[in-house]
Order: C-alpha cells, then sequence, then structure tokens
C-alpha cells in the first residue's frame, strides 16, 4: 500500500469517526417516531427500516448527489455543486430533515476546512455566507471527502455506514438494541451497503430519485412531536 | 463579518435549578436593558424552553418568543456541548447573523459534574450549577463541571437543615477544590444570590459594556 493510500485511509477513518464533529448522533431518521409509536420495536424491524431508507431515499438520493459532488469537485465545476445543491434541497420534503442536513453539512465542510486548503470547498463556504447554496450535507461531504483525497468508492462506503452508524447509535440510545446487537445490525447490513455503493458510483445527477412515503409521513410526526430526544 | 456574541454556559445536573436560575438572571439583565437569547439544551423534551419562553418571553415581554430555542441532543448533551457542539454553534450562528443587536446568548444544558464541561467555542463564560439537596459532599467530589468552571452556584440553600446539609462544609470544599475562583450560594426562589450571579455575568463575561441599545431608545 502506498504512503498515499494509507493517507487516504486515514483521511476515511477520520471522517467517518463517530468523534468527527458533524451532530449526526442526534439524528435518528425517523426511528424515534415510530418508537413512540410503538416501543416493541425488534431487531428486524430496524433492519427493514434502514433497508428501506437505504433502498428509497438514502441510497437513490443523498448518495448519488455526494458522488456527484465528489466527482464536479474534483473536476472545479463550481456551477454543478451549485445546481445539484438547489435539487438535493428541493427533494428533501421535511423541513426538519432539510435543515438537520444543512446544519450538518455546513459544520462538516467547515471543520476540514480548518486543516484542508481547498479551493471549492473555500468558494463553497464563501457561497453559504452569502446565501447562495444551502449546504447540504450529502454535497458537503462529497466536497470534503475530494478535499481530502478520498476516492467516490471509498467516500461512499464511508457516507453509507456512517448514516446506519445514526440510527443503530440512536436505537442503542432509546433502548431499542443493545451493544452486540446493534453491532450485528451494522454487521449484516455490510453486503447491501456494499451493493448500493456499487451501484451509484456511475449515476448521474439525472438519476436522482427518492420515494418513501411512509418514511416521510413518519418524518412528518417527528417533527410536531412535544417531547424528543433527536433532531429527526 | 458577524460579530461573535457574548456566550455563556449553563449547566447542572437534572433538577439543579438552571432553568430557574435563568429565569431569575434574565429579568435583571434585561432591567438594565440587555438583549437576550436562550438556546436549552434538553434530554428529552423542549419543556425548560417552553416553559421560559411563556415565563420570559410570552408573559413578561423580556425577550422575543422566538430567542428562546430548544435542542434536541439524541440523548447525549455532554457531546452536544462539548466534543461536538456543531449543532449548538450551527444554531448560535444564525441567531448572530439575524439578531446581531444581542448582548448576550445562554446555553443550558443538563450534565453531570464529573464530565460537563464547555467546549471554548461554544462558551466564553460558564456557570455550573449544584443544589444542597444532593448533600454537602457535592463540591468535594470535584469533577470537571464543579472545577473547571468559571462560576460555581450553589442552589436551593433554604433545604439544607431539611436534608443535614452543612453550607459551612460546602464553602470551605468549594474553596479549596476551585482554588480562586468563585462560588455563589443562591436561594433561586426568594433570589437570594441572583444579583451577586448577574455581577459576575456584567463583570466577567460582558466586561461592564453597557446594552447595545441603550434602554431608553428601546422603549421609544
Amino acid at each position: 500500500m502506498s504512503i498515499e493510500d494509507m493517507h487516504q485511509d486515514l483521511a476515511m477513518m477520520q471522517i467517518s469517526d463517530s468523534f468527527f464533529p458533524t451532530g449526526l448522533y442526534a439524528n435518528s431518521n425517523g426511528l424515534e417516531s415510530i418508537f413512540q409509536n410503538n416501543k416493541k420495536i425488534t431487531e428486524l424491524e430496524i433492519i427493514g427500516i434502514i433497508k428501506m431508507q437505504l433502498k428509497q431515499q438514502i441510497g437513490p438520493m443523498d448518495l448519488v448527489v455526494m458522488v456527484n459532488a465528489l466527482k464536479f469537485a474534483s473536476t472545479k465545476e463550481f456551477d454543478k455543486i451549485s445546481e445539484i445543491d438547489m435539487k438535493i434541497n428541493s427533494m428533501k420534503n421535511i423541513k426538519e430533515v432539510r435543515e438537520a442536513s444543512k446544519r450538518s453539512g455546513i459544520q462538516l465542510a467547515r471543520c476540514v476546512n480548518e486543516f484542508v486548503n481547498d479551493e471549492i470547498l473555500e468558494k463553497y463556504l464563501e457561497f453559504y455566507k452569502k446565501g447562495m447554496i444551502n449546504g447540504a450535507y450529502s454535497v458537503s461531504f462529497g466536497l470534503c471527502a475530494n478535499a481530502l483525497g478520498i476516492s467516490p468508492q471509498k467516500a461512499g462506503l464511508m457516507f453509507l455506514y456512517g448514516f446506519i452508524v445514526s440510527i443503530v447509535g440512536a436505537a442503542s440510545r432509546m433502548g431499542i438494541t443493545q451493544h452486540y446487537q446493534a453491532q450485528k445490525i451494522i454487521h449484516d447490513l455490510k453486503p447491501l451497503i456494499s451493493q448500493i455503493v456499487g451501484e451509484s458510483l456511475d449515476k448521474s445527477t439525472k438519476d436522482i430519485w427518492q420515494f418513501a412515503p411512509h418514511l416521510e409521513i413518519l418524518q412528518m410526526h417527528h417533527e410536531k412531536m412535544d417531547s424528543k430526544m433527536f433532531i429527526t | 463579518m458577524t460579530q461573535r456574541i457574548p456566550r455563556l454556559g449553563i449547566g447542572g445536573p437534572v433538577g439543579s435549578g438552571k432553568s430557574m436560575l435563568i429565569e431569575k438572571v434574565v429579568p435583571v439583565l434585561a432591567a438594565k436593558g440587555y438583549s437576550i437569547s436562550i438556546i436549552s439544551n434538553d434530554v428529552i423534551s423542549k419543556e425548560d424552553a417552553d416553559r421560559m419562553r411563556k415565563n420570559l418571553a410570552t408573559d413578561r415581554g423580556l425577550l422575543p418568543e422566538n430567542l428562546v430555542i430548544g435542542i434536541a441532543t439524541g440523548g447525549c448533551p455532554h457531546t452536544a456541548i462539548r466534543e461536538d457542539p456543531s449543532i449548538n454553534i450551527s444554531v448560535i450562528e444564525e441567531i448572530e447573523e439575524k439578531h446581531p443587536e444581542l448582548d448576550l446568548i445562554i446555553i443550558e444544558s443538563g450534565g453531570d459534574n464529573i464530565t460537563t464541561t464547555f467546549s471554548p467555542s461554544l462558551a466564553d463564560y460558564v456557570i455550573y450549577i449544584i443544589d444542597v439537596a444532593g448533600g454537602d459532599k457535592y463540591p468535594r467530589k470535584g469533577g470537571l463541571g464543579i472545577e473547571s468552571c468559571d462560576l460555581l452556584v450553589i442552589n436551593k440553600i433554604d433545604l439544607a437543615p431539611q436534608v443535614g446539609a452543612d453550607l459551612n462544609v460546602m464553602q470551605q470544599d468549594a474553596v479549596r477544590i476551585r482554588k480562586d475562583k468563585p462560588h455563589v450560594f443562591v436561594n433561586c426562589k426568594n433570589n437570594t444570590g441572583i444579583y451577586d450571579v448577574t455581577e459576575h455575568i456584567i463583570k466577567n463575561l460582558l466586561f461592564d459594556s453597557p446594552p447595545k441599545i441603550a434602554l431608553s431608545d428601546r422603549q421609544r
């Protein structure tokens, strides 16, 4: 393994570590809403919910946006980055989810910008300050991965892994799963992560879609909940 | 560029009186003309934020209702103010952008004495509040919250006789554990010590600066 490869792997570990400050630990991605309605969620149901999100929402939308943002950053096509940022913002129908995505996205970009010099990332943050982009998490993630020299494939794996950890982590904190079970769920989802990443790497911005009405209704309920631990 | 508004972090265990302290301190500061926003990091609900909004904003008009904000922290209030304060910082930056006229932002968070401290990038001055009902051993136990805060507030002193707590012991231990850093005994119920707390905030966080908008201009 070359030094460059090792640096890329270290960057991947750093950015996908839960210690990295993006606030994702405060997202349950709709799981809290389900838990409030039914306190007896099983392991199989959690896996089912995550699979649905991966196949119907995060995979075809957020992941494809992230991979394309990374590629546009590598070719310095800022107009396309701006366009894709607008597109995903308009496709996130739930305000709470949209806002959480922007907040985590901008914090991620700012943090990486503290230790990496990257022209596109800087421009992205400048545009955010001027209110000209939204700062969606998936776009920021792609730009940061590019700035850190991480390949689209590894960035895709990190992106989906981070998403799963945030849901399974939320399940553990709500007492739905215990720690061994949580790790088993993550392990069992590895084939699906690999499959979705593999299928998404060559998709263009025209291929972006999402369709998860059941999940969106749950997210709407979450927005209105009086008592909650999680942002989403 | 947006100017950083002084930020006061208030941490302490559940039930120690964080929200009550804020409800007592804010009217004193508001009477002096300071404009304030409050962010409440709640473990389970937005109950504290809702109560403060009602008591301070809706009922008394001391600040706009939309400047009392509740943040859900995913069950990790320590994380949200310490190693990953990104959610709080993001909300504060939005406030700073929209309300540069503010003099102070108060960030409240629950947390035990062992681990609670605010990231310096989040809070400029930190108050940690404990209460006498936890026993007079509390200051002696130390921990990040008690040792590292700028001001230790010991609340509910009226309960000392009922719970067999010796305030002198608490006083001596607080001095020993915290060295030269100050502490104040308060009873939020009857306002004992509240004036001292606000004086510490004005002197050591606001550096005796006058309000950005003079009270007379605001009333006009």
